[in-house]
């Protein structure tokens, strides 16, 4: 692990200013710009986000890009991008969700599922079955990497009690039907607990809603143990509606920290 | 001057395992039933939610979950030529307060007890002569068979949705499961939980040595489930806070979910938290109880009578109730007689660290209180203790609870415990450490005994339970012995280093942490003169009295004794449903 986190700190020294400004995911927040890939693969919590089975390197990230794109030799049947978009914030109009800055290994899972029909999806079952396993580690680092902006100049009316009940299911869960926070799993805010446990902030409502309803009509079944089956069985419709438009408001950013680093333990 | 209240029928002192399902059945039955908690009331929903709940510091450490010592404790002593102290922190175990009790904080590792370990005394004249039993030892059989038990075994095992494999299906032999088990009258409910790396290491190494290694019995549930009451219990995501802490998941079973969430809205029952029982009222020919005496959140007195008393309470407590109130006849040390407080027993722990150096990753942080694989060829009398010179034995087990950093950091004894030294073994053994535990039973001597401190009082100025207790030479034999066997296992895991622990090697502390499985000083029996409560865990002099949890116990077995305290639990609830209700008197004749 150690030497892994050596080397890619010494390739982002290395390669600093050689990959262009254009070819960069552009800042989302002109305040406060968002670092390269290489920079966010130097800090541990990141290149753990990013990685399915090793360390993600410069290669594999062009190489995601490039899958996203739709440029593979054969070609996915559909670009990523002309769902998820370039940057992963996917699309509420339909049940696209946002993909950016997920967990890799839960998106390469994802892939796997929908090509071997576990999550079986009319749209994503062909697209993941023209993908080898290695484009499908590409793609899902080249996500885990990218983050994008929530739109908060969502003009959709605020039903203030509905988000309320989503807030309150999702910190603490309900006594009375016996569902437990959704933090528990997702972490703090919704952020994600990496490799496994994909992240709600910032998600789509439409989409949240869509697989709640699939695992509670047992069309989705490849959640491990069944933990979402058995908490959206006890979700009535207005619960699902509440957590959707209560984490489709939450800002999905994993901040890079420098106290993240575990510079102490050394 | 106590404020008296309305007459219950059944009044229940403690809210946990026991209490919670008392209330249940018997409110179910038609009886009006009050619940009387020292602690508050907490719920899954919103108290035990993480990332609250995940507070290592806090509930790990500080253990907000549990006893308030500042309030209430016990003082402590290795014999009576000592003085005893109180004990101002929690160590070698940690009783819960609180609704649901130390059910909320425990690992769920759900065993039943051996068919011998019931009649333990019977069993060993039987097999090896009564001069096999060291003449120290006050053990004793229970006065209740497994067979007896085993519905109730049974149905609890439903209760938390429990997860393992069969070994012995009605008579007949299961592979897989554990060979030394009493004859099952159901499969488990739920498969085992998944097999770490850790366990499998451990599996491998154990079929080697000709051990037979069988999954942890685990009320971490392992798929959805619905138990008998109705509860909706959840898959375990494997989250490693189960012991210490509250499950947020509804995935480990408690009293909460899976009792008091399917008996709180019944007209007859009733909860009171912040409710200190002072003692139990006894009529003025002292042949039954009256009632109890509390004190309420308010602070004030309160006086409840009720038509039977069910003392449901931490077993220590328990005990100490009963000294405090005279039921039952205070056990003197000197001459052996009176019955309560006699045979308290604890629990033998060792342990056989495997460290691999780096060439392992058992990230230990996915883990589950009762995640682990166990060999019971060393435990009670699956082997033979011909010349041996001792009797018991324990469980060797790999588990998986936690990677948990400040109580998990796992570093060779001759280390550092600070500075660069330490962060490297840290960092080298973290994930690549396991431990070959034995978990052993206990046995009873005539000095080891509960009784009222003559010095101490609690804040409510009664005497503090004073507990007497050191290791018996027995158990150091038995320690010795067994630690050597599992430790065969550990050296043939081709580890870089083995470094083995024992607890039984010279005084018992109370201050590190050991296990909170205490037991006996109410123990049950079918002789007045040797126990506090009868088979049918009814006070010998108070009809009206039942005792519950593990202070029944004539002495400890060498598993952990959830699972027969509520065999005990329902069998005795079956008892006053049945026989009792119908017509109220000493169901085995009274005091002698």
């Amino acid at each position: 692990m150690k030497s892994a986190f050596a080397a890619i700190t010494v390739l982002a020294c290395l390669t600093a200013g050689s990959l262009a400004q254009s070819t960069l995911p552009s800042p989302v927040n002109q305040m406060q710009p968002r670092s390269s890939p290489e920079a966010l693969l130097a800090l541990p919590d990141t290149a753990f986000r990013a990685r399915v089975d090793r360390p993600v390197t410069r290669d594999m990230y062009a190489q995601g890009r490039l899958v996203a794109m739709g440029g593979t030799p054969g070609g996915a049947a559909i670009a990523c991008v002309s769902c998820h978009r370039l940057t992963g914030e996917g699309d509420s109009a339909g049940v696209f969700p946002r993909i950016s800055e997920f967990p890799a290994w839960y998106l390469y899972k994802q892939l796997g599922d929908y090509a071997s029909g576990s999550r079986p999806n009319a749209i994503m079952t062909p697209i993941a079955q023209r993908l080898s396993a290695q484009q499908r580690e590409a793609v899902s680092a080249y996500y885990a990497l990218t983050p994008s902006e929530v739109d908060s100049r969502r003009n959709r009316e605020i039903d203030e009690p509905l988000i309320q009940w989503g807030a309150k299911l999702s910190a603490i869960g309900s006594a009375e039907r016996g569902i437990p926070a959704c933090v528990n799993c997702h972490g703090p805010d919704g952020e994600g607990l990496p490799p496994s446990v994909p992240n709600l902030a910032g998600q789509h409502s439409t989409y949240i809603v869509s697989q709640l309803r699939a695992w509670k009509i047992d069309e989705r079944r490849n959640d491990p143990m069944g933990v979402m089956k058995a908490i959206a069985d006890k979700m009535e419709s207005r619960d699902m509606e509440a957590v959707g438009e209560y984490f489709s408001r939450l800002q999905a950013n994993q901040k890079p920290s420098p106290n993240r680093d575990r510079a102490w333990l050394r | 001057m106590a404020i008296r209240l309305p007459r219950t029928e059944v009044l229940i002192v403690g809210a946990g395992w026991t209490g919670l399902t008392a209330a249940y059945e018997l409110a179910n039955a038609g009886r009006k039933c009050v619940v009387l908690e020292r602690g508050g009331f907490r719920h899954e929903v919103p108290d035990l939610q993480s990332p609250e709940m995940h507070d290592e510091l806090k509930y790990g450490q500080r253990y907000k979950l549990m006893m308030d010592t500042q309030r209430n404790t016990l003082s402590f002593r290795n014999n009576t030529s000592e003085t005893a102290l109180p004990m101002r922190r929690l160590g070698s175990f940690l009783p819960g307060e609180g609704l649901g009790g130390a059910g909320v904080h425990w690992n769920g590792q759900l065993w039943r007890p051996l068919p011998s370990d019931l009649r333990i005394r019977s069993h060993y004249t039987e097999r090896y002569g009564a001069a096999s039993i060291p003449p120290d030892l006050t053990i004793q059989d229970w006065g209740v068979s497994y067979d007896e038990l085993e519905p109730h075994f049974d149905f609890f095992e439903k209760i938390c949705g429990t997860g393992g494999k069969v070994g012995n299906l009605r008579g007949k032999k299961t592979p897989g499961g554990n060979p030394f088990e009493g004859p099952r009258s159901n499969p488990y409910p739920n498969p085992p939980m998944k097999q770490t790396l850790s366990m499998k290491l451990f599996e491998d190494a154990a079929r080697k040595e000709g051990f037979n290694p069988f999954p942890m019995p685990s009320a971490n549930v392992t798929q959805r489930y619905v138990n008998p009451y109705g509860a909706v219990l959840h898959p375990c995501t494997y989250c490693g806070y189960c012991e210490r802490f509250g499950c947020g998941y509804f995935a480990k079973a408690d009293p909460i979910i899976c009792v008091y969430d399917w008996i709180k809205d019944n007209p007859n029952f009733e909860l009171r938290t912040n409710a200190t029982v002072m003692r139990v009222n006894k009529a003025p020919d002292g042949k039954s109880a009256t009632g109890v005496t509390y004190v309420g959140k308010d602070g004030r007195s309160y006086e409840q009578p009720a038509d039977m008393v069910l003392l449901c309470a931490y077993g220590l407590w328990n005990v100490h109730l009963m000294l405090l109130s005279q039921i039952g006849e205070p056990y003197n040390s000197e001459t052996g007689t009176g019955t309560v407080g006699r045979n308290y027993a604890y629990q033998t722990l060792s342990s056989n660290r495997v460290f691999f150096n780096g060439r392992h990753k058992f990230n230990p942080f996915m883990g589950a209180g009762a995640l682990g694989t166990v060999c019971d060829d060393m435990n009670g009398d699956n082997f033979d203790h011909s010349g041996l010179g001792f009797v018991g034995g324990g469980y060797i087990s790999v588990t998986q609870t936690n990677g948990r950093p400040i109580e998990n950091m796992p570093i060779p004894a001759k280390t550092k415990t600070w500075g660069a030294e330490f962060k490297t073994a840290a960092r080298q053994n973290y994930n690549s450490t396991l431990s070959v535990s034995l978990h052993g039973s206990s046995m009873t001597t005539r000095g080891n005994y509960l009784d009222l401190d003559p010095t101490y009082t609690d804040d409510l100025g009664r005497p503090l339970l004073r507990m007497t207790f050191d290791f018996p030479e027995n158990d150091k034999a038995m320690s010795k012995h067994c630690t050597a066997q599992a430790r065969r296992i550990a050296e043939a895991m081709d580890g870089d280093l083995v470094e083995s622990a024992e607890r039984a090697t010279s005084h018992y502390s109370v201050v590190p942490y050991q296990t909170t499985h205490n037991t006996g000083g109410a123990i049950m029996g079918i002789d007045p003169t040797t126990s506090a409560v009868n088979r049918y865990c009814q006070a010998w002099g108070q009809h009206n009295v039942f005792v519950f949890g593990a202070c029944l116990f004539p002495q400890n077995i060498g598993y952990n004794p959830t699972g027969t305290v509520m065999g005990l639990a329902y069998w005795t609830i079956n008892a006053i449903k049945n026989d009792y209700l119908g017509s109220p008197r000493p169901l085995m004749g009274g005091a002698r």
